[in-house]
């Protein structure tokens, strides 16, 4: 049972069914087939995983695409359009967050994709009486855009050529996790620049001129500073592409073919972990209350764009495509099939009514955070809301906070209710 | 990057628990006892938080009134011991300490990003006046022990020209000291106010023993395995560490297995003897007092120790006594008692 539609089989379902909306819902030989089983219930999640990366993939190319644009004709409408490609990239990529937690194979790769918080500082110019780097790292200042050779804890590194390859190795160079050359958030630094705003509007002002050619090159380096541009989205989309290929359907060497031939419990048991690990300890925890609680907008997720409230929104939305087996694409369709919603109404229809209910409720409050960023009206984004006394946007955060750690109740009692009692991350890392 | 200090109460706290179902077949009143002894036990632990908490504000209001290098010494001393009793009850991760996050604002802790510093200095260039209030409403990275040890023990602040006895430093540490010492106070107090909820509810059975569960594993996997570099990135580091600035890591981790063994290990020892697990209940006192071993040989700074192979050795042996503690605890008899480790801050990454 696939129901993983691609636009092209798009068009029969959606005759076939309602006709509502721009997307259908289930396949007609899906709807009424066989009650969702667990095994049909993983499957679904790694169609819903594949889909997820693709779109996360498509959307990588389209940034790669106006990057290169803006090296090519650096212009405040090229930059434009590829800070527009760089936060249409973030919609897909957030919503696979929820896969990391149990998959030991997305968790390992995905540093290299969406590490942070980083020490901007390792990659390009910043300014250094607003900059605060983490302790002990020998990496911090290294300023690899600023210079052909670096020294980091006493290893000396030939930065010269600017490959995918040469980033990919300066990653957590010197053995800190702060030392991001890579990935979404290197990528946004050099776009936006650092935010030097502090808890007041604003975000990053990186000129456009840091990418101009001869006498107009702002801030030195900007032969430099567009090779690195261009090596780190390159690596972006290979990576994604990576990725892509373990989720495929048919493959027999990947790692959704491993998902497949393990117990189906195990499979059910990386869901219901990825879920409740994202939603409490990562997004509720580190990424909305440590900032909340420390007024720290140096734990702030998308700190150079303001763009936190969409990563947090985004997350929240993985999480309920996990539980519904409902994820929406990028080009509008719905992908749909067996879920863990169908497991558990099959014995307690009431828990999975009050999880459905408790899910919901944390988009509308994430929802209410999104609003109140993009507001038209005296706008308040994330860096804002965390500020010492702003009662208003802490009882905002606050709320999305509450909704989280309600909803990981119940998914706890969901995995209860499927017969798996440890949802322990040592179970959850071992198999593959 | 996880911050472990921080918990929540999940729903399933309340939900039904093995121990509590079993206690509802044969009458409430079994766990009842163990709970009177835990809150007996840690209201001992906050009480002795309350006073060390005190005595640590009283010591820096008389140094900040007149100042003298012997002053200075004494109030680290005051700091320290305040601290220490902290760590033995760190492990309680529920009841009045979930109160305005009253554990983060003792310990913010880690703090990759040196927001202490980034605080202090924001705090001591400011113009306006360092009060209670001000403290109050600064974040929990200004309210606790690091912000006190930051003023008190950095090397690079204390060469700086705000280094105490400076006005503002002083000012912020004697606001700071008096809200850990309220702190202190008003949990030793809400303590006992949470002591009818506490025993009335069999629940508290299971958290309390996941507290001690999820305070060893903070101390095995985040406060010894991080640093000495087993994990992630495999560097050592002793800015992983808690409390490097004092170096006072590894006491603070001996005083937290002090701790243990004081107000969580006598009402669980009886528990497993009462469940027909003596032995386990034996061997596992036993492990507690192999870890202690290691004290107080081991109350010396961290950094020589990860930056000598000999001094690693030291680490190591502490390392794998804890280990086995952890194992004996949360695999062993948390799976005879069946008590299942449900979702928390520290899932992540």
């Amino acid at each position: 049972m696939k129901t993983l539609f691609r636009p092209a089989t798009l068009a029969l379902a959606v005759a076939a069914t309602t006709g509502a909306g721009c997307a259908n819902t289930t396949s007609p030989e899906a709807a009424d087939s066989q009650p969702a089983t667990k095994m049909s219930v993983v499957e679904h999640y790694a169609d819903v995983a594949h889909a997820g990366y693709e779109d996360a993939l498509i959307t990588a190319k389209a940034l790669n695409k106006a990057t290169d644009r803006l090296i090519s004709d650096p212009t405040e409408a090229n930059m434009k359009a590829a800070k527009e490609a760089w936060l249409a990239a973030r919609v897909p990529y957030q919503q696979t967050e929820v896969f990391r937690f149990g998959n030991a194979i997305v968790d390992d790769w995905e540093g290299q994709l969406n590490a942070w918080p980083l020490d901007e500082g390792l990659i390009d110019y910043v300014q250094a009486d607003d900059y605060q780097y983490e302790l002990g790292n020998a990496g911090a200042t290294a300023n690899i855009i600023g210079s052909k050779s670096i020294n980091v804890g006493g290893e000396t590194l030939d930065v010269t050529n600017l490959t995918p390859e040469l980033l990919a190795n300066l990653n957590e160079i010197g053995g800190s996790e702060a030392n991001v050359a890579t990935g979404y958030h290197a990528i946004e630094f050099l776009l936006w620049g650092q935010d030097l705003h502090g808890f007041d509007p604003g975000s990053g002002e990186r000129p456009v001129t840091d990418y101009a050619a001869g006498a107009d090159c702002t801030n030195g380096n900007c032969d430099r500073r567009g090779e690195y541009l261009d090596a780190v989205t390159d690596l972006l989309v290979s990576d994604l592409e990576w990725m892509v290929a373990q989720w495929a359907p048919g493959a027999s060497d990947n790692y959704r073919s491993q998902l497949m031939a393990a117990d189906a419990d195990e499979g059910v048991q990386k869901m219901l972990f990825g879920m409740g690990s994202l939603s409490l300890g990562e997004l509720a925890g580190e990424r909305m209350k440590v900032a909340l609680e420390a007024n720290s907008y140096e734990d702030e997720h998308d700190c150079f764009s303001d763009n936190t409230h969409n990563s947090h929104y985004y997350n929240g939305q993985g999480i309920q495509n996990v539980y519904t087996g409902n994820y929406r694409r990028v080009d509008g369709s719905l992908v749909s099939g067996p879920s863990l919603s169908d497991l558990v109404a099959q014995t307690n229809p009431d828990l999975d009514a009050r999880l459905n209910a408790q899910l919901e409720a944390s988009m509308s409050a994430l929802g209410m955070m999104k609003a109140k960023a993009e507001s038209s009206q005296n706008p308040m984004p994330f860096d804002m809301m965390i500020a010492p006394g702003n009662a208003e946007g802490a009882s905002i955060v606050n709320g999305a906070i509450m909704a989280l750690v309600e909803q990981t109740g119940s998914i706890e009692q969901a995995a209860r209710q499927l017969g798996l009692e440890a949802l322990s991350p040592d179970d959850a890392g071992h198999s593959f | 990057m996880t911050r472990l200090a921080l918990t929540f109460l999940l729903a399933s706290s309340v939900a039904v628990s093995p121990l509590a179902a079993a206690t509802a077949n044969n009458a409430d009143s079994q766990t009842i006892e163990y709970r009177k002894q835990w809150h007996s036990d840690v209201l001992t632990g906050y009480q002795n938080l309350a006073t060390q908490g005190q005595a640590l504000s009283s010591q820096a209001a008389s140094y900040c009134q007149a100042p003298s290098p012997e002053g200075l010494e004494q109030t680290k001393q005051a700091w320290l011991e305040a601290f220490l009793a902290w760590q033995q009850v760190r492990f309680v991760d529920f009841g009045p300490v979930e109160q305005g996050n009253r554990a983060w604002q003792f310990q913010f802790w880690p703090d990759p990003k040196n927001l202490v510093a980034r605080k202090a200095s924001y705090l001591l260039k400011d113009e306006a006046p360092i009060t209670p209030e001000k403290v109050s409403e600064s974040g929990v990275a200004v309210q606790g022990f690091p912000m006190a040890e930051y003023l008190l023990y950095d090397q690079a602040f204390a060469n700086g020209e705000e280094a105490l006895p400076a006005g503002r430093s002083c000012k912020l540490l004697l606001a700071v000291t008096r809200h850990i010492a309220d702190n202190g106070q008003s949990l030793a107090n809400d303590w006992q106010g949470f002591q009818s909820n506490y025993l009335g509810s069999d629940q508290y059975t299971d958290t309390t023993i996941r507290s001690a569960m999820a305070g060893l594993e903070i101390l095995e996997e985040r406060r010894l395995a991080t640093p000495m570099g087993l994990r992630g990135n495999g560097k050592r580091s002793v800015y992983s560490a808690d409390a490097w600035r004092s170096e006072a890591s590894l006491a603070a981790m001996g005083a937290s297995v002090q701790g243990l063994k004081q107000s969580f290990l006598p009402a669980f020892s009886k528990l497993l003897t009462d469940r027909k697990q003596p032995d386990l209940a034996e061997q596992i006192a036993q492990q507690f007092d192999e870890v202690l071993a290691n004290f107080p040989e081991l109350d010396r700074p961290m950094a020589p120790l990860l930056a000598d192979d000999n001094g690693y050795k030291l680490l190591q042996s502490l390392y794998i006594d804890i280990t086995q503690l952890t194992s004996l605890v949360n695999d062993r008899a948390a799976v005879e008692l069946g008590v299942v480790r449900g979702f928390n801050s520290s899932d992540g990454d």
